[in-house]
């Protein structure tokens, strides 16, 4: 087509082109930087707000356990002494384990009863040892009889321990309003115990090493827990939530069978330990004859186990 | 009949007399009563009145068309010139028409504001945008909450991590009545922490301790200061560290930040060798031969992060008017030994200070407390009035010192025969007097002074 007059121009032609955006366009060549440069300002501020939070000093686990046993003084350089002794550290040899073995007159008790030695040992032992994982304290009068039984699986171990631990139990059966809790799991236990027919069993207990262990010895060696009935102490020291909350009970024989069933469980072929219970000191049931009578056993169990 | 008020000439002229004639100005009776028990004469008048008040005839209220502005608003501002800067107005010119002021479109909000905006120069745009910017950053800082959302946000200013418990209402309830002064103790107290909360955007909790007969043991209404921890740290999750404040506390210093003051520098700030301060004369590190390498340093692990617990000492020993206690399983721990029950039925005779002897006890007796608890220099964080403490006179470690302006102060024991209402007042005064602001100095220290100087007056500005 063919206009004779070329077409009007618009009375307000555009100066120039407009620009697309008042504001400045990130190009693209400078994105990059842009990009880098906001990561760096990031990874700086990360740097400098980062936890500096320490935890404690992590457990290695080795030894894994430390067997714990203190001797009271009359002991000291017997034949029964030696005896146990034996027992323990064929035992510990035999896992890797660690033993530690203390005289109850190497502690400073002002005045409380030997048997409060216990504690300080294994305060001691965890120092010794910080490494090690569990503390399994041993009373002097018992033997540990089933070699193949290793404390972190067949105490600890969390599904074994789960199976076994007393849930919503009476403290101090048969009637108690503190009963352990039934929510625990077995990874919060740091602390396991066994009752007798008395109540609460002190002669075999298995310690988490770690800050809970460091608490829990010192708050129970209090010279004020010392300065009050050993049985009543002890119970009042479980009524806490911090300590109720990291106890499991389990049944008597897991590592606390007694010799005779007048106090407690009695012992059973293949349980880890035998607690010979309020033996006398001499005569014929005197601990020395009674834990001679299984020397043989054990022994021969530990022999077969090489 | 006689008269309630004098007699007082109205505005209208004539006397207006209340309570012989109602239709006065000093009326107080509802105007309602004057339509129907008005027959004295005087009707007309009253209810030409009303009716300018709009009360007879119909209500009038209107939003529109109320003032003179709206009303005309839209004439005026049609008639109003707007100035073209449009270069084509010489096209116009070859028409022969004169250049003129034009009418605009009465178009969008949006759409004038551009075109306002492109009239604009250069240069004047950027002034326009710095004035913008600074007004934004006004608004953004003074008028939102910004500031304070920006001090409180836990990975920016951090103020999330940390709660002010105050106990409130010490002994009060059953114990005690309250009276003025100890309300206003309360008050001051209160609102003092209430604004050096809101400052720094910390938490504040304020516990009531009255005494009750909550817990079995009446002896033991103490437990209160754990549980309440115990109950702050559940109910501000996001609490690091609680501090806890007597009621008999002022902040003297709301400009220091706990941060600066203290977090950010803690090392520095801390003892862990209690030797250092000793009023107990305790021994330390503790002498056994059973205990682990850390429990047997003075120092602990030397590791600030680990203390958990961070406390002053007074002439007595622990001072528990001023004291820190961080998140930690350490410190439920502590929590839950704290008022053990076996220590308790020993000692409750002998520990006159509940749970500060207990306390006391626990760091004396059991390692495990001592790695973790650290020591403040007493006045970072709980100086002492003179009036406290002061069987050896003034002490530099113990007593409030206001050249070295002091963060907070504990009016420990004042109210054993002491003025705890007046050094509350006094210590508020003077942390007001601290704290002015420039302005207020530049009145009271130069203006106000040489006009004493110039007239002998005392002037209040």
């Amino acid at each position: 087509m063919h206009y004779a007059y070329p077409p009007r121009k618009d009375s307000h032609p555009a100066p120039f082109r407009p620009r697309r955006s008042r504001l400045p366009v990130i190009r693209r060549s400078h994105l990059r930087t842009i990009l880098l440069f906001g990561l760096a300002i990031i990874g700086l501020i990360w740097l400098f707000s980062g936890s500096k939070h320490k935890g404690p000093r992590p457990i290695t686990g080795k030894p894994p356990v430390v067997v714990v046993t203190v001797f009271d003084d009359k002991y000291e350089n017997t034949a029964y002494s030696k005896h146990i002794q034996d027992n323990r550290i064929q035992y510990a040899e035999k896992h890797g384990y660690g033993t530690f073995i203390a005289k109850a007159s190497d502690y400073e008790l002002s005045g409380a009863p030997s048997s409060w030695s216990k504690v300080v040992a294994m305060r001691h032992a965890i120092a010794k040892f910080p490494d090690c994982k569990y503390i399994w304290y041993l009373d002097q009068h018992a033997l540990i009889m089933n070699p193949h039984s290793r404390v972190e699986e067949h105490v600890m171990g969390s599904q074994k321990l789960e199976d076994m631990m007393l849930k919503d139990h009476p403290i101090v059966p048969p009637e108690s309003i503190i009963k352990t809790f039934s929510h625990l799991k077995a990874r919060d236990i740091d602390i396991v115990i066994t009752q007798d027919n008395d109540g609460l069993a002190t002669s075999s207990m298995v310690l988490r090493n770690g800050e809970w262990a460091k608490f829990f010895l010192d708050t129970w060696f209090d010279p004020m827990y010392r300065s009050y009935n050993f049985q009543k102490a002890e119970t009042h020291a479980l009524w806490h939530p911090t300590i109720l909350s990291k106890l499991a009970i389990v049944p008597q024989r897991a590592i606390n069978a007694y010799a005779t069933a007048d106090h407690g469980a009695p012992y059973k072929e293949g349980d880890i330990a035998i607690v010979f219970a309020q033996c006398s000191g001499t005569g014929t049931k005197s601990c020395a004859t009674e834990a001679e009578r299984y020397s043989q056993h054990w022994r021969s169990a530990f022999g077969a186990g090489h | 009949m006689s008269l309630s008020r004098s007699p007082s000439p109205i505005p209208g002229g004539g006397w207006s007399s209340p309570g012989l004639d109602i239709a006065s100005s000093g009326r107080s009776s509802p105007a309602k009563m004057t339509f129907s028990g008005s027959s004295n004469g005087a009707v007309s008048w009253e209810s030409a009145r009303m009716k300018s008040r709009g009360v007879a005839g119909y209500p009038s209220f209107s939003t529109q068309n109320q003032g003179f502005f709206t009303r005309h608003m839209r004439r005026i501002s049609s008639s109003l010139p707007s100035f073209s800067v449009k270069k084509d107005d010489y096209t116009e010119k070859d028409k022969n028409r004169p250049a003129q002021w034009k009418i605009p479109l009465i178009g969008p909000l949006l759409g004038r504001a551009q075109a306002f905006v492109a009239q604009m120069s250069r240069k004047w745009k950027v002034r326009a945008l710095i004035a913008l910017i600074l007004l934004a950053c006004y608004i953004l800082f003074y008028i939102t909450p910004l500031c304070y959302y920006w001090r409180r946000t836990s990975w920016l200013g951090g103020g999330q991590k940390f709660v002010i418990i105050l106990a409130a209402n010490v002994g009060g309830g059953v114990m005690e009545w309250k009276g003025a002064r100890e309300w206003a103790i309360e008050r001051d107290s209160v609102r003092n922490k209430r604004k050096y909360v809101a400052r720094w955007g910390y938490d504040l909790e304020i516990v009531d301790m009255s005494t009750k007969k909550r817990y079995a043991h009446e002896w033991r209404e103490s437990w209160e200061k754990v549980d309440s921890i115990r109950n702050s740290f559940r109910k501000y999750p996001k609490a690091e560290w609680i501090w806890w404040l007597d009621l008999n506390t002022f902040v003297m210093e709301p400009s220091y930040s706990l941060q600066t003051h203290i977090f950010n520098n803690l090392q520095k700030h801390i003892y862990r060798d209690i030797n250092e301060f000793n009023p107990l004369n305790l021994t330390h590190p503790l002498k056994a031969n059973y205990l682990d390498p850390e429990s047997l340093s003075p120092v602990g692990d030397g590791n600030p992060d680990s203390v958990n617990l961070m406390l002053s000492q007074d002439c007595a020993g622990f001072n528990l008017g001023s004291f820190f206690v961080r998140r930690s399983e350490w410190t439920d721990r502590l929590l839950d030994i704290w008022w053990d029950p076996v220590s308790y039925e020993q000692k409750h005779m002998e520990w006159e200070h509940k749970e500060q002897s207990s306390l006391q006890q626990l760091y004396t007796t059991q390692p495990w407390i001592r790695s973790h608890t650290a020591f403040l220099p007493q006045r970072m964080i709980n100086s002492f009035p003179t009036g406290a403490c002061n069987e050896n006179g003034n002490d530099t470690r113990i007593h409030y010192d206001q050249n070295d302006r002091d963060f907070v102060v504990n009016m420990a024991g004042c109210e054993f025969g002491r003025d705890c209402w007046g050094e509350m007042y006094n210590f508020r005064e003077l942390s007001y007097y601290l704290n002015r602001n420039p302005w207020e100095r530049f009145k009271e220290d130069l203006v106000a002074v040489i006009w004493y100087k110039l007239t002998g007056q005392k002037v209040r500005l």
